[in-house]
């Protein structure tokens, strides 16, 4: 789903607007606070199929991004209006990571983003 | 290719930087022309154990070496030390504080994932350190074709 749709589906903004390393496309989505349940789970994931996935979080911290740069993440969505520091948003510039943010809950963002074919990563690995 | 050793200090709660050893290293290995997938094994286990010892002791150090045919990681802390070690490897098992939760670790998986992404880990501890000893080998799939 390209970027664009996915910020009018979930009436979010994208906080690295001119990071020209960050990528327009979201395939999939992984949805955690915990950031060891996402090191954990996508390890598995291999690189030639989870091209282009998202982290969907309330974590607005430097981590957040850690952990999606270790895991070729290259989007993080924020939940639940959080903003993220300028600390945060120019480490994102920085290793190339999309930074956008919704006020919806994460229970509705996963929702949504779901209802448009944005794949769990149960299914990306199901279908290959 | 030339053997690559760097030392890394890490100070106790500096949860802001934690993360760099295992960028930084990500940068290294995807120098040296490894798979992505390989990468991600690698840091993933040198990530978790940034954190831990960001978030459990008084601070320590890391070294990574990298060879053609190994990656060798070893962290070194100054305490307080592993109470039980098979506790601590049994996944959903924490000791952390709030910070280390409201941070978006402390879930109890760290040293299980370190375990299931290495080939080889030691782990000693005692009240005055705890080191943490991990192997990645490398073969020839492990680098790009």
């Amino acid at each position: 789903m390209e970027l664009k749709a996915v910020l009018e589906l979930i009436n979010a903004k994208q906080f690295n607007q001119e990071c020209p390393r960050c990528v327009r496309e979201i395939n999939y989505a992984f949805v955690c606070d915990l950031m060891s349940d996402a090191l954990m789970l996508l390890k598995k994931m291999p690189s030639h199929i989870g091209a282009h996935g998202a982290l969907v979080t309330g974590l607005v911290t430097n981590q957040a991004l850690r952990t999606a740069e270790i895991l070729d993440l290259e989007t993080i969505i924020f939940v639940r209006g959080k903003t993220p520091s300028q600390s945060v948003i120019e480490l994102a510039d920085e290793i190339g990571i999309t930074l956008i943010g919704t006020a919806l809950t994460m229970y509705r963002t996963s929702g949504l983003l779901f209802m448009n074919n944005v794949k769990s990563y149960e299914s990306v690995l199901e279908e290959n | 290719m030339e053997s690559y050793s760097r030392e890394f200090k890490i100070q106790k709660n500096d949860i802001g930087n934690a993360g760099t050893v295992a960028s930084l290293t990500k940068r290294e290995l995807k120098k040296r022309g490894l798979t992505r997938d390989f990468v991600k094994t690698v840091t993933i286990g040198i990530y978790e154990a940034e954190i831990n010892v960001v978030i459990h002791s008084y601070g320590g150090n890391c070294v990574v070496k990298i060879d053609d045919d190994i990656v060798d990681v070893v962290f070194q802390d100054i305490g307080p030390g592993i109470e039980c070690i098979d506790s601590a490897l049994t996944p959903g098992f924490s000791t952390a504080s709030h910070y280390a939760i409201e941070n978006g670790f402390g879930a109890g998986m760290g040293l299980p994932n370190i375990q299931s992404v290495s080939d080889e880990m030691k782990l000693t501890s005692s009240k005055e350190g705890t080191r943490l000893h991990m192997k990645f080998n490398i073969d020839g799939d492990c680098y790009e074709s």
